[in-house]
């Protein structure tokens, strides 16, 4: 198995470990709803050194990424980052990303632990003719999450750069106990916090990351700081709305159909799997994502069919019990004819039916929770 | 007491009880059988928020399923220990799903079952014994 530099610290505390696609990963440390709840209410520690990170360098490299990604990297300034999607020539979603712009001609590309290799592949393959420098560093470059009302406050002990200054979807390259960072106002549960990127630690120095790993943790201790496994991961970005690669997506949906829209810019010039998205407009959706959220106990999961009066009109892609709003919420695609908040369906639970609504994401109240939160510490 | 697959936690096993491979346990009382999950059950599923009891008076296989439990990340099935009768099930759980990790052996019992061949299924269990042997081999997975 794939181990990040906090893999072997991670088992040896006791956490539940799993093999995540290949990664020896932590699924919880105490409990799902425990390290859930502490990044709604306080903050949260994450490592997502899994993820995939991809160097891209050289004069073409806009212009390149322009034409495998769906968003603008045209309008992307030095220090800003994007969701964005790579598709196929079929306008299915290859892998959702984020694109982070260090300097004019460099860029780091994030992309999910599952599609590392075929997105690395199809990167090499497509930059044919361009002059880029694409480096897979996902070995040497360990990345930490945190997350939560007191992630700000917790991260802030530990930098010289004011962070109030890092808005959403801004970034900032500074030191941490010496080592070259970029931290990014970014994640993925909904709430404000940060990934701190360390630029390169060769697996060497794994004891040094441990100590600087725990100095965040000492840094949060005081707010409530509780480490956080995949499992609390998943039910954060589900309540967020925000969708899982493999479930949520795949290369059998398009940006559309998944309501993506917003990182698809359809009025660039050229970009890879354009001209399909654009028949798709033309010709409309055969299947659109929703929210749903149980009205019956229940918890949707994914492969569950979804109903409506005699018809099956969809399946669930997502789903769990909700630790903040002790529901079962979840995520599907329906023919879009039904595509209607608060419309009452049903959710075929072991032979039964059980009576579900779709709401919009994220499923919890923002003037409370989120980065959007009004009661901000 | 054993260790089981956290090294952090150790795992309760009841010198009483018999125990399956997917870990439910059986306490025979007077002829009935009251059907529950190990402690290393409820410690694997963590945070168990649902649980989905059995019908009263359905009749079940040996080994086959019982009723469901819903962690916060998966569904579970439970699998009947012994072949019988559902004559009785634990009401409480339905609104505190929290006692099959609170109290996996007492408060957080599943249901009570009329077996039909007690004796002869019986050699399909493992004593507490034989159920601690078994947990250690899974340690290393």
């Amino acid at each position: 198995m794939l181990k990040t530099h906090l893999s072997d610290l991670f088992e040896s505390k006791g956490a539940k470990i799993i093999d995540f696609v290949g990664w020896k990963m932590p699924l919880w440390f105490t409990n799902i709803s425990e390290e859930h709840l502490a990044v709604r209410n306080n903050v949260g520690i994450f490592d997502v050194s899994h993820m995939g990170r991809m160097l891209i360098e050289g004069v073409d490299s806009t212009q390149f990424l322009n034409y495998v990604t769906t968003n603008d990297v045209e309008k992307l300034r030095v220090n800003r980052m994007h969701y964005s999607l790579i598709c196929n020539e079929n306008g299915g979603i290859k892998d959702d990303i984020m694109l982070q712009k260090i300097s004019e001609e460099k860029y780091v590309l994030i992309c999910n632990a599952s599609n590392r290799e075929k997105i690395y592949n199809w990167l090499m393959q497509k930059s044919m003719g361009f002059n880029v420098k694409i480096e897979d560093v996902t070995f040497e470059v360990p990345m930490i999450a945190l997350q939560g009302p007191y992630a700000e406050k917790t991260l802030q002990k530990l930098v010289d750069v004011d962070l109030s200054k890092v808005k959403f979807w801004r970034l900032t390259t500074t030191k941490i106990a010496g080592y070259d960072v970029i931290i990014s106002n970014s994640g993925y549960t909904g709430e404000n916090g940060f990934e701190i990127t360390f630029w390169r630690i060769p697996r060497s120095e794994i004891d040094n990351f441990i100590k600087v790993y725990n100095e965040i943790i000492n840094a949060g201790k005081e707010y409530g700081l509780k480490e956080c496994g995949l499992g609390a991961r998943d039910t954060l970005r589900l309540e967020a709305g925000l969708v899982l690669y493999g479930n949520d997506i795949d290369e059998d949906t398009t940006p559309f159909e998944a309501k993506l829209d917003y990182a698809v810019k359809m009025e660039k010039d050229k970009f890879i799997g354009k001209e399909a998205l654009q028949k798709q407009l033309e010709e409309g959706l055969k299947k659109v994502r929703i929210g749903l959220m149980m009205i019956e106990q229940g918890i949707p999961r994914p492969h569950y069919e979804i109903w409506y009066g005699n018809e099956k009109i969809g399946i669930v892609t997502s789903g769990t019990y909700s630790p903040l709003l002790k529901v079962g919420i979840g995520m599907g695609y329906i023919k879009p004819q039904y595509d209607e908040v608060n419309r009452e369906i049903e959710v075929l639970i072991r032979e039964r039916r059980v009576k579900a609504k779709i709401v919009k994401w994220p499923f919890y109240d923002e003037s409370k929770y989120g980065r959007g939160r009004t009661n901000v510490p | 007491m054993v260790g089981g697959g956290l090294m952090s936690h150790s795992i309760i096993i009841k010198e009483d009880l018999y125990y399956t491979k997917d870990h439910e346990w059986i306490k025979i009382e007077n002829g009935k059988v009251r059907v529950g999950i190990s402690d290393y059950a409820q410690k694997e599923l963590r945070d168990i928020v649902y649980v989905e009891l059995p019908k009263l008076g359905i009749n079940v296989k040996q080994f086959e399923r019982l009723c469901s439990i819903e962690s916060v990340k998966a569904v579970s099935d439970v699998y009947s220990p012994l072949s019988g009768k559902v004559i009785e099930v634990n009401k409480k759980l339905e609104t505190s799903p929290e006692l099959l990790n609170a109290d996996p052996y007492g408060e957080g019992w599943i249901a009570i079952i009329e077996a039909e061949k007690l004796n002869e299924e019986l050699k399909n269990l493992m004593n507490a014994k034989e159920y601690d042997a078994y947990l250690k081999t899974l340690k290393h997975h």
